[in-house]
């Protein structure tokens, strides 16, 4: 088979095996550890073992009825404190007014963990869905915000002023000159906000919750079960990879018109 | 009334910018007819206040003295019935080419005409086959001609060109300087090309107005009675590139001699 030289092949290898090397050394090193009796199984249980449960728990559908628990939470949260912070980010983008009017408030409330709200919002809210979702959205609200603030103050002021010469009107300069530039910095809030609201689930979960990912694992503490809390730890893992995944192919499909500088960035 | 579509008076424009150590005097005393249909370039140093005074043209800032008519009417803002090109394409790199030029259009242009304008369009800069295609996938000269069938699809009276080729190599520019000579003829709109190239400004221009510096003035006016095509190496082409490289030659001279 006449190929052009192995440059070709390196990008597969780039792409698919390299990733894979560090993952497979410590899985190699833990499991070869857990044989030899240097890792107590009561503490860490070995790979292998982990992947037994794994298997048992995907079979039955203990697992995915508990991920689809907390998916559910997540998206509800995060749909939540996305959209405000799309809405309230743009307008603080397009208003320096209402940007000067909040920026002590946001900048006082921005460094406050997600977590600190948790025994506030139970005091506020009870302790049902309402208080788990709020805390999500909490989280993802954030980076959110500040995106499609830098994504609308961003907007470049030449082309601004073609939109004035070719006569457009304030409105639609907005929908087709402003909103589209500020669309990258906003799908990176995005991004890193599904993320945040992923990995509070378990700290939203803390709220007197009886099932979800987050649950499943203090549950497994509690009646020491060291392989189910790992199975848990690595399901958050594995679904956050696969949203992180699903959100690039988007903004893909999305922002077609912005890989090129994304391509010559990487 | 016909007769006067695209001619453009500059009257006693001065132009001063507030900065925070006083104003700054950028344009002083300029007077300028440009008649219906004609080609006028403007040559000048960098800084000498050359793209202000086609921002004021374009509307795009406000003279401090003085006014500029439009078919005598003041200017007092940007206006479709005038066309910019700068110096960068300024296409929006999430509109394809098609959409980018369709942006030129009048908002009230019904959308079959609309089609059909922006296809002539196309055709018309060379980018027949390029409408779909984003700008980061167009070299710098088919961005250029795609921002100039942006300006020119909304017929504007007056097209004001700021150093359009400026960015681009040395063929390029030749082949998009016979290229707008083209448009211009089919077009016949007036055209107001700012460039610092002397021998694109007697290549293209009918007359050649020669700004200086500090503030920025009109030092003269060169008519070039050459026919069309011109050729660059021809005896009296060269004569007249001439006369205008002394007129930066005797000024620059004269500043030093003070
Ligand atoms: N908005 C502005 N504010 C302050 N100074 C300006 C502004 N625009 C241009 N100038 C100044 O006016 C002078 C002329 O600029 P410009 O018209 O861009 O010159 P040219 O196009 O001939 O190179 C320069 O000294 C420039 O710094
Ligand atoms: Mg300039």
């Amino acid at each position: 088979m006449p190929s052009p030289g192995n440059n070709r092949r390196f990008p597969f290898f780039n792409r698919l095996v390299l990733p894979l090397i560090v993952p497979a050394l410590i899985l190699l090193v833990w499991q070869v550890l857990s044989d030899r009796g240097f890792l107590r199984p009561s503490i860490l249980p070995s790979p292998l073992a982990v992947t037994r449960t794994f298997q048992g728990m995907a079979a039955s559908g203990d697992l995915f009825s508990q991920l689809k628990v907390s998916l559910i939470r997540v998206f509800e949260g995060f749909g939540i404190g996305a959209a405000l912070g799309t809405l309230l980010g743009l307008a603080m983008g397009l208003s320096p007014r209402l940007d000067r009017a909040l920026t002590l408030m946001t900048g006082l409330l921005r460094p406050i963990p997600t977590i600190a709200w948790i025994p506030v919002l139970i005091l506020w809210m009870g302790i049902d869905e309402g208080s788990k979702v709020t805390v999500i959205a909490v989280g993802a609200f954030w980076p959110v915000l500040l995106s499609a603030l830098q994504g609308v103050r961003g907007t470049d002021p030449k082309y601004l002023e073609v939109a004035r010469i070719l006569e457009k009107g304030r409105w639609e300069a907005l929908i087709r000159v402003v909103l589209p530039s500020a669309l990258p910095s906003l799908f990176t809030g995005l991004r890193v906000g599904l993320g945040i609201a992923w990995a509070s689930v378990v700290g939203a979960e803390l709220i007197a919750a009886s099932s979800g990912i987050g649950y499943m694992i203090m549950y497994a503490r509690e009646v020491s079960q060291p392989d189910v809390m790992l199975v848990g730890i690595v399901s958050i893992g594995l679904t956050g990879l696969l949203m992180d995944f699903l959100v690039v192919q988007l903004e893909r499909r999305l922002l077609k018109w912005n890989q090129a500088g994304k391509e010559s960035q990487a | 009334m016909k007769a006067s579509r695209g001619s453009l008076k500059v009257k006693g424009v001065a132009k001063s910018f507030a900065l925070p150590q006083g104003d700054l005097r950028v344009l002083e005393r300029i007077d300028l007819e440009v008649g219906p249909g004609e080609f006028v370039a403007l040559v000048g140093k960098s800084g000498c206040g050359k793209s202000t005074l086609l921002r004021l043209i374009g509307g795009l800032e406000a003279a401090t003295e003085g006014e500029i008519l439009l078919r005598e009417k003041r200017i007092t803002g940007p206006g479709l019935e005038r066309g910019m090109v700068f110096q960068e394409p300024r296409l929006f790199p999430w509109m394809t080419t098609r959409e980018n030029i369709a942006f030129g259009l009048r908002d009230s242009t019904e959308k079959r005409e609309a089609g059909e304008t922006v296809e002539k369009y196309l055709a018309l800069v060379g980018l027949a086959g390029f409408g779909d295609a984003y700008p980061h996938q167009l070299s710098g000269g088919m961005q250029q001609r795609a921002a100039l069938a942006r300006a020119l699809v909304s017929r504007p009276e007056v097209l004001l060109l700021d150093e359009p080729f400026g960015a681009l190599d040395a063929l390029t520019r030749i082949q998009m300087q016979l290229e707008i000579q083209r448009i211009w003829r089919e077009s016949r709109g007036t055209v107001l090309l700012v460039t610092h190239d002397i021998d694109e400004a007697v290549f293209l221009g009918d007359r050649v107005a020669v700004m200086s510096e500090g503030p920025g003035t009109l030092r003269k006016i060169i008519p070039v009675p050459l026919s069309r095509p011109r050729d660059r190496s021809s005896a009296s082409f060269v004569k007249i590139r001439k006369k205008i490289y002394n007129e930066f030659f005797n000024s620059s001279r004269k500043i030093k001699g003070v």
